[in-house]
């Protein structure tokens, strides 16, 4: 038996339970804007698991970036969400740098 | 320096299986006249990646189908989920589907508009504001 891809699985599950928290608290308190640079980061993430020789620990790195670039892909319909009331909505948000030039991209959603 | 795919196969898998199962629950929940029949199968898909993955030799091939196995799993009940949000009209019901179209029959928030289709603004809506757009539903 190879119990590897069972725990990883298991591990990815709480992984994404935890994109659920991240996605809903980082819009409501920074906002959807942030969306770069939480895809650079799980970018970064996925990059740095190749030079990782640790199985675990490359497949677990590897997990968490893929859930950074998905979630960074939900932030927009996120933020629509609080927009709507379906979540508490916070107008004070801490705008990420270069908002200006972001604001002007398509934020990608999936 | 030998470089180490685990991390690449393990995310390429979290993400596709992720991406995949998130437009599919909302396709297929909205066209299935019996919702238990899809949950049926991907449930099953579930469990047949599972045990492959505990059966291949291969470290790549038992990750990436442990993954997408447990998000088969999670998928199972996201379609159950994806009901309950056409229930409270947070997903656009399909008055093509029977089992839709009792939803928007008996559930007053149920609703062919969808909601999320639009960007932000970076304002909360009113009450009136909320009417309005609920006005333009067909």
């Amino acid at each position: 038996m190879n119990w590897l891809g069972l725990l990883l699985g298991l591990a990815t599950l709480f992984i994404i339970g935890l994109g659920f928290v991240w996605v809903i608290r980082g819009e409501r308190y920074f906002g959807y804007l942030w969306w770069p640079y939480a895809m650079g980061f799980g970018i970064l993430l996925i990059v740095s698991s190749l030079f990782i020789n640790n199985d675990w620990a490359s497949a677990l790195v590897g997990v968490t970036g893929a859930s950074l670039v998905w979630g960074s892909t939900e932030l927009k319909e996120q933020a629509v969400r609080a927009e709507l009331g379906w979540y508490p909505f916070n107008g004070g948000k801490l705008a990420p740098p270069f908002a200006g030039i972001i604001k002007k991209w398509r934020a990608p959603h999936l | 320096m030998e470089l180490n795919s685990l991390g690449l196969v393990a995310a390429l898998a979290a993400f596709l299986s992720i991406w995949w199962g998130h437009v599919a629950v909302r396709k297929i929940e909205a066209v299935s006249v019996k919702l238990w029949q899809p949950m049926v199968v991907v449930f099953v898909l579930g469990t047949v990646f599972t045990g492959i993955a505990l059966r291949t030799e291969s470290r790549h091939l038992s990750a990436a189908f442990g993954i997408a196995g447990m998000v088969f799993f999670w998928d199972t009940f996201e379609l159950y989920r994806q009901e309950k949000r056409a229930k409270r009209g947070h997903a656009p019901a399909n008055p093509n589907n029977p089992r839709h179209s009792k939803i928007l029959k008996h559930y007053p928030d149920a609703t062919t508009l969808d909601w999320l289709d639009r960007n932000p603004r970076g304002k909360q809506y009113s009450v009136e504001e909320l009417a309005k757009i609920k006005a333009t539903e067909k």
